[in-house]
């Protein structure tokens, strides 16, 4: 083992690490896994080579067109994963090819002498620890193809992602299996966030593995390593949502609200009063207003405790309009609601057929009146071809105003409607890199499996 | 952390509308007036609406 460097996990006597020289170029060959490796690769000349063989017999010679591909994590350098020390043995870089595109990745092996291998990946900044799976998952809908539609494993069900044709393209230090630059495997991925179940196909196995989404910072932490972790682009497959609300349980809160909502509503309309407090029909006539025109009511009381006025106007307004200024007035206080209300009532014929505009009723609600002796001041305007008119006023104490609910819900209704667009915005770059993309169907969205 | 602040939020939306209900809030935006003179009672024409300026609408289709 090298000098200065801490020891792995405590236990048993330390192991040794092997020096070796290459067969071909003669430069050191360093074995940290104690005879655990298949292969070991010359970062010098490239060689692959058995390390089961005490000769390190030569297995592959490869050349890489590129000599700027370096591990972010140095083979030799240790680490703590989950609280297991771990050195970085192997180094491998694979790509996918789509559409003539090209997709790099890099995979790290660990390796601890007693607990054994321990892999990580890493493709644009997105990190995975990854293990073998001791249980064999079982995929929906056969495996036949590669590609069930999902796959369970140790309870837990994983949504396929996709399936790609992986090419080793580059290898440095040991491997526990015979590795070959161009080797071809076929990868299926499913996904259940943070995890990734993955199996690698080749013509002699199967091999499963699950992986766990880790942060660069996660990575640079455990391993020491100086500087910054790459800025991962994009979302990855198993990344987890940075939404750490339960969208569904947001969702439940709601319902629960609006149930509480229409309780309330149904409750306070019970409960209103409704109590009409002053109800009056008035005729008025150009010929007898040609002075002052406004008038006000007897007295009447509102009791209880501050409530809600509504007020409701009716004029017999055909063609016409009807305009009332309005002052309610406390007796005792000389506290006043002052407002004004139309009532116009427009109808007719024309080529579209026939028409109608406007209400021949009005109603306004006045807030928080508190209880005591009121009158109304009314100063009636009217359309200049109007000569009399005949109209209603009618006030009713304690009215529920339905609005106020409306308002309530649509404020309860953002933050979900927020969290899930957020949730769907981070889902939907989740799987437009996946064999079910998303699709727009005239602006709708659905997945394209809903096409199948 | 957002669960809760959503279930606060809900809570006092609720308690909002309750307490709304019960003191008479409405939708409707009307003018208070302070101190109204008790002459009017008896000289209606002594107050003036601060609508009686109002432009009336005298359309139809």
């Amino acid at each position: 083992m090298s000098a200065g460097k801490p020891p792995l996990s405590g236990g048993p006597p330390r192991p040794q690490v092997k020096a070796l020289q290459c067969p071909k170029c003669g430069a050191a060959i360093v074995l940290r896994t104690f005879g655990q490796a298949e292969t070991v690769a010359c970062g010098s000349c490239r060689a692959i080579l058995d390390a089961k063989d005490p000769n390190l017999a030569i297995l592959q010679q490869f050349e890489i067109e590129t000599s700027d591909i370096r591990p972010l994590i140095p083979l030799g350098t240790r680490g703590k994963l989950h609280g297991t020390d771990y050195e970085v043995i192997g180094f491998e870089r694979r790509h996918a090819t789509v559409e003539g595109i090209p997709y790099p990745w890099h995979e790290y092996v660990l390796f601890n002498p007693y607990k054994g291998f321990r892999y990580l990946s890493e493709y644009n900044g997105h990190w995975n620890d990854i293990t073998i799976c001791k249980d064999l998952p079982s995929v929906e809908g056969g495996f036949s193809a590669g590609s069930g539609s999902a796959a369970n494993w140790v309870g837990e069900t994983y949504k396929h992602f996709q399936t790609t044709e992986a090419n080793t393209d580059f290898v440095l230090g040991e491997f526990p299996w015979r590795v070959r630059v161009g080797e071809r495997a076929t990868v299926t991925d499913y996904v259940h966030p943070p995890r990734v179940l993955s199996s690698e196909k080749t013509d002699k196995e199967v091999t499963w593995s699950i992986g766990e989404y880790m942060y660069g910072r996660e990575i640079w932490d455990a391993f020491r390593l100086p500087g910054s972790p790459p800025e991962a682009e994009g979302v990855y497959e198993n990344q987890p949502s940075p939404l750490t609300t339960n969208v569904q349980g947001i969702w439940m809160a709601f319902a629960a609200f609006a149930v509480f909502l229409l309780a309330m509503m149904i409750g306070f309309d019970l409960l209103a009063k409704k109590e009409a407090v002053f109800q009056q029909t008035y005729h008025w006539e150009r010929a007898k207003t040609a002075g002052e025109s406004s008038f006000v009511t007897d007295n009447f009381e509102l009791k209880g405790h501050p409530s809600t006025v509504e007020l409701k106007t009716w004029a017999a307004v055909s063609n016409q309009w009807m305009y009332l200024n309005y002052a309610l007035i406390n007796q005792d206080t000389g506290q006043a609601w002052d407002f004004g209300r139309e009532v116009s009532y427009y109808q007719g014929y024309d080529s579209d057929g026939s028409w109608s505009e406007g209400s021949r009723d009005d109603t306004v609600v006045i807030p928080s009146v508190p209880p005591g002796q009121y009158y109304l001041r009314i100063e009636p305007e009217v359309d200049p071809a109007v000569s009399a008119i005949s109209y209603s006023v009618q006030l009713t104490r304690d009215v529920p105003v339905l609005g106020i609910y409306g308002i309530a819900l649509l404020a309860l209704l953002v933050p979900p409607l927020l969290v899930s667009l957020r949730w769907y915005t981070f889902e939907r770059s989740r799987w437009s890199e996946s064999d079910h993309p998303p699709v727009q169907i005239s602006g709708l969205t659905a997945s394209s499996e809903d096409d199948d | 952390m957002f669960r809760r602040l959503y279930l606060l939020l809900g809570f006092l939306t609720l308690g909002t509308v309750a307490f709304g209900q019960y003191r008479g809030w409405s939708l409707d935006s009307i003018d208070q007036v302070k101190n109204v003179p008790k002459s009017v009672r008896d000289n209606p024409g002594s107050y003036r609406s601060v609508y009686s300026a109002y432009h009336h609408y005298t359309g139809g289709k």
